[in-house]
C-alpha cells in the first residue's frame, strides 16, 4: 500500500492541523500588532470641521502613533465632538494641559493629528476633555508655556508655523479694519453715538461756524488795523517833532562848536548873551515856558505809547485766536480732503483777481 | 418553435429543481453525517487527502510567485509616486480578498472537480450507484457527502494555506531580489491587515468549495447510460463550476464593499 493512502488519516490531519494552527498563529500576532487585547485610555476633544480626519485616523506624536479617533459626530453647536484613545504605553504622556493640534500638509499631502503633552504633574483621567491648540483654551495654554510644542518636522510645515501668528495678526487687523471702517460708514450715515461720532459731529458744528469766526476775525483785524493806523499817524507826528527839535538842536551844536560863532558871541561880556541874559529872567521864563510844553508832550507821548502797550495783548491773543482758528480749518479740511468715503468732494475754489488789475491794465507778454 | 422553447423551459425549470432537490438532500445528509456510524469516514479522508493535500504543492507555487510578483512590482513602482506603503494593502486585497480564494478555487475544480464528476458518472454508467441503492446505502450520503465536506474543507485549508505562502514565503523569494528587512515587512503587513480581510477570503473557499462540490457531484449524476457522457460531464462540471465561482465572486465582493 502506498505510503500516503496508508497514512492517509495522519497525513490529513496534520494538514488541516498545520493550517489552523497558522491561521491561530497569524491571528494572534494580528491581534498583538493591532493591540486587540491592551487597554486603550478614551478622551474627547472637539473639532471645528471632520474635514481631513474621521474614525481610525491616527493621532501622531513626534512621528509615533499613539492612538486612534474612535467617534465623530456633528452637535447642536454645529462644531464637531470627537472621541479618541491613546494607547496604555503612551498613558505617560497625557499629563494636564494637554492639547491637539490638526495640522494640514501645504502640499496637499493630507492632514496629522499631533498630539502635544502638557507641562502638568498629575495624567489626565480617562474621558478629560483635551482641548485643540487652535481654541481659545488651547492657546491660552500655549501663550502660558504649559505645553510642549517640539519644532515641527520639514521646512515648509515650520515656516508656515512661523507665519500663522503673523497671519492671525493680519487677520485680526483686517477684522479690526472692517469694523472701524463700518463704524466709519455709521458714522459718516449720522448713525453712530460713540466717540468718533461725536468728533464728527463737533467738527461738522466747527467747520459750519467756521464762516461766522471768519466774519468775527475779519472784524476784529479790521478795528485792529484802524486802531494800528491812527497810533501810526499820531506817532508819524511826534516823530516830525522830535525831527524838528533834533534839526534845532543839531544847528545849535553847529554853532557852539564854530570859534566865531554863536557860543563865542554869547559868552563875550559884550555879547547878546550878556545883554540877552540881563532881561530881567525873561529868557528864563521862556525857557521854563518851553521845558513845561516839552514835558506835556512827553506825558502825551507817554500817555500813547501806553496806550498801545495796552493793545499789544489784545492784538497778540486776536493773532494767535485766528492762527489756532486757521489750523483747525486746516486740519479739518485735509480730513476732508483724505476721506475716500466722502462722495463728491469739496468744490475747488475759485480766486477772484481784484478789479484793479484786471488783464487789460498789465502787460501782454 | 414555440412549443421546443416551451419544452427548454420546462426541462429547464424541472433541471433547476432537480438541483436545488439535490442541494437540499446534500445538506440535510451533511448535517446528519457527523451523527451517523461513519461509513463515509475514510471517503471524506480520502477526498481532503487528493483534493486538498495533493493540491497544495501547486497553491504553494502559485501563492509564493504572484505574491513576490507583487511585492517586486510594487516596491518598485509605488515608492516613485509617494505610495510604498500600499505594496501592503495591493497585497492583502489580492492575495487574501481575491486570487487566494479564486485560483484555489480554480485549482480544485480542476483537479477534483473532474475527478469527481467522471468518477461518479462512470459509477452510474456502471450501474454501480443502482448496487448501492440495492444494498441499503444512500448514495448521496455515502459518495455525495464526503465529497462536499472533504471539498469544502480542502478549500478552506488551501486558502490558509494560500494566504500564509503568498503573503509570507513570498517575502523569502523577495530577499533573493530585492531584500526588506523582516520587522519591517510584517510590521508594515500587520498594520493594515484586518480580520476582515482574512475572514473574507475564508468565506469566499467555504461558499467556493460548496460550489464546486455540489456542481461537480450533480454533473456526475446527471448521466444516463452512455460512456460518452463521462468526459461531457466533466466539462461541464468544470465550465458551470467556473461560472458559479466568478459570479459568486462578485456577489460576495459587492455586498463587502457596497
Amino acid at each position: 500500500m502506498k505510503f500516503k493512502i496508508r497514512y492517509s488519516d495522519q497525513i490529513v490531519g496534520l494538514f488541516i492541523i498545520v493550517a489552523f494552527v497558522s491561521f491561530a498563529v497569524l491571528i494572534i500576532m494580528l491581534g498583538a500588532k493591532q493591540r486587540w487585547f491592551a487597554k486603550d485610555y478614551k478622551y474627547v476633544t472637539s473639532f471645528q470641521s471632520a474635514a481631513g480626519i474621521g474614525p481610525g485616523s491616527n493621532i501622531m506624536l513626534k512621528g509615533f502613533v499613539i492612538g486612534k479617533i474612535d467617534k465623530l459626530s456633528l452637535n447642536k453647536n454645529n462644531t464637531v465632538d470627537a472621541q479618541f484613545h491613546i494607547y496604555d504605553s503612551f498613558y505617560s504622556k497625557v499629563r494636564t494641559y494637554s492639547i491637539l493640534e490638526l495640522t494640514v500638509s501645504p502640499i496637499g499631502l493630507g492632514t496629522q493629528l499631533l498630539f502635544h503633552p502638557g507641562s502638568g504633574d498629575e495624567l489626565l483621567e480617562e474621558g478629560a476633555f483635551i482641548p485643540l491648540a487652535d481654541s481659545e483654551e488651547g492657546q491660552t495654554l500655549v501663550e502660558l508655556g504649559l505645553v510642549e510644542i517640539p519644532l515641527k518636522d520639514d521646512t515648509i510645515t515650520r515656516l508656515l508655523s512661523n507665519i500663522n501668528p503673523v497671519m492671525e495678526n493680519i487677520s485680526r487687523t483686517v477684522v479690526t479694519l472692517n469694523r472701524t471702517l463700518t463704524e466709519v460708514n455709521r458714522v459718516i450715515a449720522g448713525q453712530s453715538t460713540g466717540p468718533l461720532g461725536s468728533i464728527v459731529v463737533d467738527a461738522s458744528t466747527a467747520v459750519a461756524a467756521l464762516p461766522d469766526t471768519m466774519e468775527h476775525v475779519k472784524g476784529l483785524v479790521s478795528d485792529v488795523r484802524e486802531n494800528a493806523m491812527q497810533l501810526l499817524e499820531e506817532t508819524t507826528g511826534l516823530i516830525s517833532e522830535f525831527k524838528s527839535i533834533a534839526g534845532n538842536l543839531n544847528e545849535t551844536t553847529e554853532s557852539m562848536r564854530d570859534p566865531k560863532g554863536l557860543v563865542t558871541k554869547l559868552l563875550d561880556p559884550k555879547g547878546s548873551i550878556k545883554k540877552f541874559l540881563d532881561d530881567d529872567e525873561a529868557l528864563y521864563r521862556k525857557v521854563n515856558s518851553m521845558i513845561g510844553e516839552l514835558e506835556k508832550s512827553s506825558k502825551s507821548l507817554q500817555s500813547i505809547i501806553s496806550s498801545l502797550n495796552s493793545e499789544m495783548p489784545k492784538v497778540a491773543s486776536l493773532l494767535n485766536e485766528t492762527k489756532t482758528a486757521i489750523a483747525k480749518a486746516q486740519d479739518v479740511l485735509e480730513g476732508i480732503k483724505n476721506n475716500p468715503l466722502i462722495r463728491g468732494g469739496i468744490p475747488e475754489r475759485m480766486d477772484l483777481e481784484p478789479l484793479r488789475s484786471s488783464m487789460r491794465e498789465g502787460s501782454f507778454e | 418553435m414555440l412549443k421546443a422553447i416551451g419544452s427548454g423551459l420546462r426541462k429547464k425549470l424541472s433541471s433547476t429543481l432537480y438541483n436545488l432537490g439535490f442541494f437540499y438532500n446534500v445538506l440535510k445528509e451533511t448535517a446528519r453525517f457527523f451523527s451517523r456510524s461513519q461509513v463515509g469516514y475514510k471517503v471524506l479522508i480520502m477526498q481532503i487527502l487528493f483534493t486538498g493535500y495533493e493540491a497544495m504543492l501547486i497553491c504553494t507555487i502559485m501563492a509564493v510567485s504572484i505574491g513576490a510578483a507583487i511585492i517586486v512590482i510594487a516596491s518598485n513602482l509605488l515608492p516613485q509616486f509617494g505610495q510604498g506603503q500600499l505594496m501592503y494593502s495591493i497585497l492583502i486585497v489580492i492575495i487574501t480578498r481575491e486570487l487566494g480564494p479564486l485560483l484555489t478555487a480554480f485549482v480544485i475544480t480542476a483537479r477534483s472537480g473532474t475527478a469527481i464528476a467522471t468518477q461518479l458518472a462512470t459509477m452510474v454508467v456502471a450501474h454501480e450507484i443502482e448496487a448501492y441503492i440495492a444494498v441499503g446505502l444512500n448514495p448521496i450520503s455515502y459518495l455525495v457527502v464526503p465529497r462536499f465536506i472533504g471539498v469544502v474543507v480542502s478549500m478552506m485549508v488551501l486558502t490558509i494555506y494560500f494566504n500564509m505562502f503568498g503573503l509570507l514565503g513570498s517575502f523569502l523569494v523577495v530577499q533573493l531580489v530585492k531584500p526588506i528587512a523582516i520587522s519591517e515587512y510584517l510590521g508594515g503587513l500587520f498594520s493594515i491587515l484586518s480580520p476582515g480581510d482574512v475572514l473574507s477570503g475564508l468565506l469566499k473557499a467555504f461558499v467556493f468549495g460548496i460550489i464546486v462540490s455540489v456542481v461537480s457531484t450533480a454533473q456526475g449524476f446527471a448521466v444516463n447510460r452512455a460512456s460518452t457522457e463521462v468526459p461531457v460531464a466533466g466539462i461541464k462540471a468544470v465550465g458551470q463550476s467556473f461560472i458559479f465561482l466568478l459570479l459568486s465572486d462578485v456577489i460576495i465582493t459587492l455586498v463587502q464593499y457596497a
